[in-house]
This record gives structure tokens, sequence and C-alpha cells, in this order.
């Protein structure tokens, strides 16, 4: 067994697992969030896709021990309990999710892209989606949900560097 | 008081509890609206250009949906089941005996323990767990309940099997050819068959300017929902069995459920939710009865949750299809006779394929007004993962068939597809291949406006699109 601590969506959690559990099982099993989802265990189709250390990541793939100390966010991480996300906001205004499965994983690499990237192109959405499978193939609301969302951050003026 | 009187009052006072038990006189039936609102055909529909949104769609988006997958019942232990890996075989031994002795492990079941090993949605055909033989690979032959699935996991590698390999049928049109008795004996390989007749062919054939043949094949393919077929089994002290289900169709589930495991409807449960993903795929049971009875063995909850293999190996898939057409047609490209033959892969199982039978042979003529029609369908076994429903029912593969004839033709006759498909489309009370008067035909009109939407006749009357 190995204890792991990690930094879920702001909070420090620890848990003692076996070794070759993946940081997707950690999540699921161990800290109670399932937004996340299993849907190959082998890094096709992104359905697990969580963001560590500010870089979008198939949970999958990666074990719970090399999250130890890491900072991770979740799908639960996404909203506050006042607001969604304007990434949540557009996704359910535009319909973009159907059956909804490959939502939270797709949500995480938009985030992830937004956060590089405030102003994507329509390419730069697709490469940011591509580790991500829809079988409703609902791929065109989703992209222009991330657009709107781009652009509506874009309207507001820059952050001033520090 | 004497008897009488007294049997005289308690009639009156029956005869005053039945008056006031009676349901008041049910008040006369409203007249049905004489006008009931119906748009109006070819009207644009008000829903079109308006943004919908889904009542779930913010669950989704926060990850709070909860499918089957996201359950954990305490004291769950976890399921996986072991797949023969052989397409044809008899099963001669199964040894289970070290996978019981691996700490962790609960229970192991087989189909000797399932007391009713075959399901089915049309013919029951299906065991839940293989016993004697193996129709395809993704047959299981053996289910483990673990405390976690890593330990379910290394079980079945402890699991052996011994088989007496069979030779496979792989290929539709060998096993269409085998005689009685088929793979499965007693029962003929050929388990569904279909014929529409209209008209006269031979006659249509003989009228003919040309005569063309064509073979067309599609291949299997998978739903794979991005959700996994997933459950959850769990009993309750009074004998009743309560089971979470990724299942589509839960009132036709819980019927199969309940004959193979021996326990009445009235105490099978099936809870479903929001789904991941059908398809098609999730209409059948999978695990289901495996889990319930490896619950029963162990007295706690079990999940078996499919592997993405497993998706591909032993859920069902769609009918590949072996279509053969002979259209007769005039100068100027009328069809005047078609005689098709399809051939459906059923795989090993027959699941939905009664259904995709009907469908495929109903639009195998495809939206063409022809007199002369002879279509006759086959849907037999082979030792393949089982073939079941998938969107359409059979409907794509023989739209491939028709349309690619349909451009072969216009190829040879020098015509445009466009127009040749133009001069045969259905029309206002054209007779459908069972001979139903159709209505609110507008194959026409749409295939003429396609055209002009993306600029058919620009480039030269589609020769673009046929080069």
């Amino acid at each position: 067994m190995v204890t792991v601590t990690v930094n879920v969506n702001g909070e420090p959690r620890t848990a003692s697992v076996p070794p070759e559990t993946t940081l997707l099982r950690l999540l699921r099993e161990q800290f109670n969030l399932t937004g996340a989802k299993l849907g190959c265990d082998v890094g096709d189709c992104g359905a697990c896709t969580v963001m560590v250390d500010g870089k979008s990541v198939n949970s999958c793939l990666m074990l719970a021990g090399q999250a130890d100390g890491r900072d991770v966010l979740t799908i639960e991480g996404l909203a506050t309990l006042e607001r969604l996300h304007p990434l949540q906001e557009a996704f359910e205004q535009l319909g973009s999710l159907q059956c909804g499965f490959c939502g939270p994983g797709i949500l995480m690499s938009a985030k992830a892209l937004l956060d590089e990237n405030p102003d994507p192109s329509e390419q730069d959405i697709r490469d940011a989606l591509a580790g991500n499978l829809c079988r409703c193939t609902g791929y065109i609301k989703m992209i222009e949900a991330i657009q709107g969302v781009a652009r509506a951050d874009g309207a507001r003026p820059a952050p001033k560097s520090a | 008081m004497d008897k009488k009187s007294a049997v005289i009052e308690k009639q009156a006072r029956l005869q005053e509890v039945e008056a006031l038990l009676k349901a008041p006189a049910a008040a006369p039936l409203a007249p049905l609206p004489r006008e009931v609102l119906v748009p109006e055909a070819r009207q644009q529909t008000p829903a079109v250009r308006q943004r919908a949104t889904r009542p779930d769609g913010r669950l989704h988006g926060l990850g709070q949906t909860k499918y089957i997958d996201d359950y954990y019942l305490p004291g769950m232990l976890y399921a996986k089941i072991k797949r023969a890996g052989i397409a044809s075989a008899r099963i001669l031994r199964i040894d289970t005996s070290e996978a019981l002795k691996m700490p962790g492990v609960m229970a192991v079941i087989t189909g000797k323990d399932v007391p009713c090993n075959s399901f089915g949605p049309s013919l029951k055909d299906q065991p839940v767990l293989a016993d004697e033989r193996v129709f395809h690979a993704g047959d299981g032959v053996a289910a483990v309940a673990a405390v976690t699935e890593q330990i379910a996991a290394e079980a079945l590698e402890k699991i052996t099997v011994e088989y007496e390999p069979i030779r496979p049928v792989l290929d539709p049109l060998e096993s269409l050819q085998l005689e009685t008795p088929g793979l499965h004996a007693p029962n003929p390989n050929i388990y569904g068959h279909k014929v529409i007749r209209k008209g006269d062919v031979e006659k249509g054939f003989a009228q003919s300017y040309r005569i063309f043949e064509g073979s067309y094949r599609t291949q299997m393919v998978e739903h794979v929902p991005l959700e996994p077929h997933a459950s959850v089994a769990t009993w309750d002290a009074n004998g009743r069995v309560t089971i979470y289900s990724t299942l589509g169709r839960i009132t036709l589930g819980r019927a199969d459920i309940s004959r193979t495991i021996g326990v009445p409807m009235s105490r099978v449960r099936v809870i479903a939710t929001v789904v991941g993903g059908n398809f098609g795929g999730k209409n059948e049971i999978t695990t289901e009865p495996v889990l319930a009875l490896l619950a029963k063995k162990t007295g706690r909850p079990v999940k078996c949750t499919f592997t993405r293999p497993e998706e591909f190996l032993a859920s069902t898939t769609r009918h590949p299809l072996v279509m053969d057409y002979k259209t007769g047609v005039t100068k100027e490209g009328k069809i005047l006779a078609r005689q098709i033959r399809l051939v459906l892969d059923g795989g090993a199982y027959c699941s939905w394929s009664e259904t995709t039978l009907g469908k495929a042979c109903i639009l195998s003529a495809g939206p063409y007004q022809i007199d002369n029609l002879y279509a006759e369908a086959f849907v037999v076994y082979t030792n393949k993962t089982m073939t079941g429903a998938m969107r359409g029912f059979g409907a794509p593969q023989v739209c491939f068939a028709y349309e690619s004839q349909m451009d072969d033709m216009a190829k040879a006759l020098g015509i445009d597809p466009l127009q040749i498909r133009l001069t045969n489309a259905l029309r206002e009370g054209s007779l459908s291949p069972t001979s139903q008067k159709l209505h609110s035909v507008v194959v026409r009109e749409t295939l003429l406006q396609a055209a002009q939407r993306f600029g058919w006749n620009e480039d030269g009357g589609g020769n673009g699109a046929q080069s």
C-alpha cells in the first residue's frame, strides 16, 4: 500500500491504496468524486480527463502515487456553490451534452485549453478535444460553446500582468 | 331476534355498504375536439432554428449525473467474467478450484450454477454462461466475485478450461449452405426468413433493356457507447433482488433475469438511470443474471463493468450483410424489376435479428417505385459476436447496396445519378414494397432542393461526384 496526499479541488486529501491504483480510481473509489468516468482505461477516450498542476491529464493513465503532492482539479471543482463555470453554463445553454458521459472530460480539456490560450481558433479547440471521444457526435455544439466562452472572456479587459 | 330477520338485516346493511363503495357513475365522455391540431405536411415546424436545452444538461456539466458505474454500495464486491477466447468449441472441463483458494475471492460460478441457462429478446438461444458449448469467442465461461477488481481479474487467470475445438463457421454464405443440424442443433442454421413479392419479376426482366447484377457487403460495427455496460445486483432479506443496470429495455430485461435466475418477476426489481450512450447496444441483458447469482451466493452487492475489449467481444454489434441485387431497367433508367437476396450474418445468437431482418427486407428496394419486386432475406448463425439492434435496424446496410447499384446503373447508361433517382423516386400515392399506399411523399422535392442547395448541376451534372 502507498499513502498518497493529493490537493483535490483545493483541499488536501489522503488515502492509502495499492500501488497499482490509478489516479482515476483514487478519485472515484477513495474520494467519491465520480465525475471523471472510466470509458476505456487505456487513455483512448478521454472520459477520465482531469487537470493536474494546470495540465489536462488522462487520469486512467496516471498512478495515484504520481499525483502525490500535486494539485488536481476535477469536474466537481469547476463550479462554486454560487455559480456555474462559464463553460458549464455555455454547455448547458447550447445543449452541448447528450448522454453526458464524455462531458466532464470534455469540459476539463476545454478548461485546460482556455487557461493556456484564452483566444483559441476553431482548429485549436478541435486539437484540444482530439483526445476526447463523444459517441453521440455532439462535437459541433461543444466547439460553439467553447468559442462562445472564449469570445465573452476576450471582450473583458485583459487581466493586468504582474 | 329470529334467524330470518337477522339475515334480512345483514343483507340490508350489506346493500348499504355496497352502495357506499360503488364508484360514482362515470361522467359522460367529453366529445373529442373536431379539429385536431396537426401541423400541415411540409410546413416548417416552430422547433426549427430553436435552441434546445436538456433538463439533465446542468447535472451532466457538473459531473453530478450518476451512471451505474458511479454507484458504490456498502460491502460491494467486483465481478469479472472469463471469456472463452475461442470461436467454437465443446467445453470438456472447467476447473475453478485454484481461483476459489485465492484470498479475496468470495465466489466463482459457471454455467452449471445458472438455474435456467438461456435467454434472448426473441429466441432464447443465448446462455448466461456457456456450459457445454462455446459459440463465439466472447462467450462467458465462468464468473468471479472478489473484494477488488484486481483480485477478480487475477482469479480469472487461475481458472482453467479444457476445450475440444470445433471448426468455426465464420462466413454467412457458408452458414447458409450448411445442412441441418446447424450450429444450434437441432435448430436449423437459418433462423429467420422473409419474402416480399410484388408483381412479376420474370416478366419485368423480360421487358428490360438491360439487367444489372451486383453483390454488396457491409461489415460488423460495434456501438462503442462511451459508457461501458455496467450493473450492480443486491438482494434484500426477503429474497428480492434489485439490479441497477445500464439496460435500455428494463421490462424485457426483467423477464429474462427472472427466467434465468429462477425467481418470480415480482421479486426482481430493475433500476435504470441515465444511460451513457445506447445506440441499440443496451437493449438486452448481459451480466445481470450472473451478478444476481454471485450476489446471492456471497450475500453482498456485486458490480460488474465491462472493459472496453468486452464491449467489442461480448455485446451485440451491427449485422454484416451480403446483398445480391439484380435490377432490370429501361433505356431511360426506369426500374422495371428488382430481385434481391439478403443474407444477414446473425453471429452466435439471435438477439434482435428478426426485427433487423424484417426492416432490412422491407426497405431493401429503396425509396423507389418498383412494380415487380422479389426480396428474400435470411439470417444465419455464425461463430462470431452476436449481432443485434443498432441505429436503423438493417436500413443503413441495404441503403448502401441499392444506392451503390443506382450509381453503377447511371454510369453504365450515361444518365445523371440525380436523374435516375428522380425517374424512379416514390411519388404521392405510390405503393411501398409491402403494398402500403404512401402519403406525404417528398423524395423528389427533397432531392431537387438538396441538389440546388449544394450546387449539383454547377459542375456538369454531378460528374464531379462520379469521378
